[in-house]
């Protein structure tokens, strides 16, 4: 499990982070949903060391993340991290030889799953294809978490339900995923907790089941209340 | 093929009731082996949690019954199995009374048009409700 406990983070004097505590439970898909500026990249570059926090800490399975530790856990920005001029085979290659915690197999799985094609040049492909490429490299990598940035955001209806796809799916197996979504429709039936934040604080914590269960609610029912009160 | 959820009932109850349709209407048989919480999950596009949670449920209610390690079953008990069936066709009427009764119909001539319709759906394949 990932603790985020009472985590603080000013830019200057503006707190973009205001006391935030959640968990990211193994096996399960935690959504991070808020407006822009809410605060959800900055919160997962803190997860990621990327940027330090003011106040609070973060901790895996009890205790503060080491760096190699940080080989448990992968960030998949929103943005291809590839160079273009690759082709998705040697982008592959690269990431084999870069990571020891890389897996060949589920790498070959998702390329299959993701109707890709390994001679494609990363420059030439659709925005689609290069964020499924972008995933691919992510989930490929024997991690326990894996913290995705959007990646559902600016690409076509039918790129979106295939990455959706892909939850359900042994491919993502029992990780645990946070991840960063505009798009809540897309997976509102995928996720199985919601970390609502709004202006650097968490505005509600629940479990989508939950809310379907105890309120008759969907997910964007409760998002609706909150931004359109 | 995916079921078309609907996104304010709890995904589990929607799964165990797609389970009871296909019991009752015999698309599940008795003894049949239900996919595993993984297959299950990538069929209908869902969270696996939600399967196994489903799974549990149905397990609870005698739906569905593991043998030690082997893959679950749907159940042989045939009081459950007529139970489901009648608990089905319990609701599909109660839907249907609702719905008509506020037209103003002499029960005669819905009985009339029931049994038209039944005929001639005889004729032709149940409308499968899933989508692709």
């Amino acid at each position: 499990m990932i603790e985020i406990k009472h985590v603080t983070k000013r830019f200057g004097r503006k707190k973009v982070l205001n006391d935030i505590s959640f968990n990211v439970q193994k096996g399960e898909i935690t959504c991070l949903i808020g407006l822009n500026g809410a605060g959800k990249t900055t919160m997962m570059n803190a997860i990621m060391n990327l940027t330090p926090i003011n106040k609070g800490e973060i901790l895996l399975d009890g205790n503060p993340i080491t760096p190699q530790e940080y080989n448990r856990i992968t960030f998949i920005p929103d943005a291809t991290i590839m160079l273009p001029h690759m082709s998705i085979q040697e982008a592959m290659d690269f990431m084999k030889d870069y990571y020891n915690v890389w897996n060949n197999a589920r790498a070959g799985e998702l390329l299959k799953f993701f109707r890709l094609k390994p001679e494609d040049k990363i420059a030439d492909l659709s925005k689609g294809n290069a964020a499924k490429v972008n995933l691919l490299m992510g989930l490929a990598l024997d991690v326990d978490y894996l913290l995705m940035d959007e990646p559902f955001s600016g690409i076509d209806l039918f790129s979106r339900e295939q990455i959706a796809d892909v939850f359900t799916t042994h491919l993502v197996e029992d990780r645990g995923v946070l991840i960063t979504t505009h798009e809540i429709s897309d997976i509102e039936h995928l996720i199985d907790r919601v970390i609502l934040l709004e202006d650097g604080n968490v505005y509600k914590d629940f479990r989508s089941e939950d809310a379907r269960e105890q309120e008759g609610k969907s997910v964007i029912d409760v998002l609706r209340e909150v931004y359109q009160p | 093929m995916p079921i078309v959820f609907n996104k304010r009932d709890p995904i589990y109850v929607q799964v165990i009731q797609d389970f009871k349709e296909k019991i009752a209407a015999g698309v599940l048989q008795p003894g049949q082996q239900v996919p595993s919480r993984r297959e299950l999950a990538s069929q209908y596009k869902i969270n696996p949690n939600t399967v196994q949670r489903a799974y549990k449920e149905m397990e609870a209610e005698k739906l569905i019954f593991t043998d030690g390690n082997s893959p679950s079953r749907i159940t042989e008990d045939q009081s459950i199995l007529k139970a489901v069936r009648r608990e089905w066709i319990d609701q599909a009427v109660t839907d249907f009374v609702e719905s008509i009764r506020p037209i103003d119909i002499p029960l005669e001539e819905v009985m009339g048009m029931i049994q038209e319709k039944m005929t001639h759906s005889e004729n032709q394949p149940l409308k499968e409700e899933h989508h692709d």
